[in-house]
């Protein structure tokens, strides 16, 4: 089963010094010569924090020292998630050059993306580490869980890249529709509110499993474990998730270099 | 042993319209399909090989040779493994390297030598092959302290020493070429030249599409005429690039 897709990923893994270093030289092209290079986007997601922190926090009357730490991680993961899924669909699109010339593995461009995105979130990670700081943790005991989290978290938003990639070479509607749908999620998911502040409207998020993926980093972090049915909805989503990319990956692979 | 053999091999290539390529009007055809019965997909299909039954074995030094859009670049393509055929099969045997665009991948940003690096990564070379042959590259360009510069400092001719120094060094059993390369000044041009005659030595198997005449008399032994995507004429090179030769004149 999958025959073609796992030798395309276990090829894609075995190059991996190729995607980090394609990965980090688009970085750098991004931001070259300016002095602070992509901590630039820390500063503008720390202003944004900040800002949205003193009034959001006044006009949902929270107490910033609670507020601040749940709305700024969970932006910065947000940030994450939303920009593998969104560079994920134009990774193949993008990468034709290679495509057409090179025969390389295809999933390569997918984990080039993935990889990007995660060295920029490092640098934003710092405003984690900076409210965790400040503001610290109501149980510093349940951090350990946060490394499966982020793990279970990075998996899922691999394999909705890797759906939205391949459609995306072949319809290029997908993009915008994808960042519209990206951009209505944000507003259901409890980022700028609160679990709690929802009362008897709870199903908005039970029932969205942006809710959980974000849960299970952010959660950790702040002195909440996840439950069990956070657990679950992120472990299911991951496996059900690759099987789906990989069927999709096993059956179009092959017209990649046909439709970019 | 080296060896590819195609069977019955064609491509269809999609020709994408503006509209081919939306999700909407794909789902507004959907719903019209009942009505109207059969609809044009809004992509037009071109044929690009049409029925190809070829092996080519160690020694060949095969000359590609056809008028323009005779399917000479597609039928690399898929010898290269980058197309994989819409209809028949291909089996391969041995290390393929394409050279159809040598300059692929250089980073305006990078020196030299991290430029040579990254050729030698999207060409497939490991790690450790990259390192053991970085310093012969290097020389070989003669690019000498330039090599520590960003490639953005490069003049065209710079560029075209580092790409084509790295993109030869690589070893293939199976060599794919789309024109010869042809590189800077006089005395630079003397040593590519031999360079180039080591590499395809190096190999078991090169395939050339050339338009030249000249090369393809220098560097082949067989030749494959292509027409309209189909295989006119394959043997050996002097018979089929006389008749060819004879069909153009002709007209």
């Amino acid at each position: 089963m999958f025959a073609t897709a796992l030798r395309d990923l276990r090829s894609s893994l075995a190059a991996w010094r190729l995607w980090c270093l394609l990965g980090w030289l688009e970085i750098r092209q991004r931001y070259a010569r300016s002095t602070l290079g992509p901590f630039w986007l820390t500063i503008s997601m720390g202003v944004i924090v900040g800002s949205i922190g003193v009034v959001y926090g006044a006009l949902f009357n929270q107490n910033i020292a609670d507020y601040l730490p749940m709305m700024g991680i969970g932006l910065v993961f947000w940030g994450l998630l939303t920009s593998i899924i969104n560079e994920s669909c134009m990774a193949y699109i993008n990468s034709a050059g290679y495509i057409r010339q090179t025969a390389t593995p295809k999933l390569l461009f997918m984990l080039q993306a993935g990889w990007r995105n995660f060295l920029i979130f490092l640098h934003n990670f710092l405003i984690v580490i900076l409210l965790l700081a400040v503001f610290g943790s109501k149980d510093w005991s349940t951090v350990s869980l946060f490394f499966p989290g982020l793990v279970l978290f990075i998996l899922n938003a691999l394999w909705i890249g890797q759906v939205a990639g391949i459609i995306s070479a072949r319809f290029r509607d997908l993009p915008q529709i994808i960042s519209a749908m990206l951009q209505m999620a944000f507003y259901v998911t409890p980022i700028l509110f609160q679990p709690g502040m929802l009362k008897d409207h709870r199903w908005i998020i039970d029932y969205n499993p942006f809710a959980h993926l974000l849960e299970l980093v952010r959660g950790p972090l702040v002195g909440a474990a996840p439950d069990t049915l956070t657990w679950t909805v992120g472990i299911v989503m991951a496996v059900a998730g690759w099987l789906l990319a990989l069927a999709l990956t096993e059956r179009y692979l092959k017209r990649i270099p046909y439709w970019v | 042993m080296s060896v590819i053999r195609l069977h019955n091999v064609c491509v269809d290539l999609p020709v994408f319209e503006l509209s081919g390529r939306s999700l909407k009007m794909h789902l507004a055809r959907l719903g019209r399909r009942g009505r109207i019965g059969k609809d044009n997909d809004g992509v037009v299909i071109v044929r690009a090989l049409d029925d190809l039954t070829l092996t080519l074995q160690e020694g060949d030094r095969v000359g590609l040779i056809g008028r323009n859009g005779a399917g000479k670049s597609t039928l690399l393509r898929v010898l290269a493994g980058i197309y994989a055929p819409t209809a028949g099969q291909i089996y391969s045997r041995g290390r393929i390297v394409p050279l159809l665009d040598i300059a692929l991948g250089m980073d305006e940003l990078s020196t030299g030598r991290q430029n040579l690096r990254l050729r030698g990564l999207l060409l497939g070379m490991s790690n450790a092959e990259i390192r053991r042959k970085i310093e012969e590259i290097a020389a070989f360009t003669e690019l000498g302290d330039h090599l520590d510069l960003p490639l953005r400092t490069y003049s065209s001719g710079m560029r075209l020493r580092l790409a084509f120094a790295v993109s030869t060094a690589v070893d293939a059993d199976i060599l794919l070429l789309d024109e010869v390369i042809g590189v800077g000044d006089a005395s630079f041009m003397k040593k590519a030249e031999g360079r180039m005659l080591d590499l395809q030595s190096r190999a078991k198997i090169v395939v050339l599409a050339s338009h030249s005449d000249t090369v393809i008399h220098q560097m082949c032994n067989k030749a494959l005429w292509m027409d309209r995507g189909r295989i006119r004429e394959f043997g050996p090179m002097d018979e089929v690039a006389a008749r060819y030769a004879a069909a153009q004149s002709a007209g």
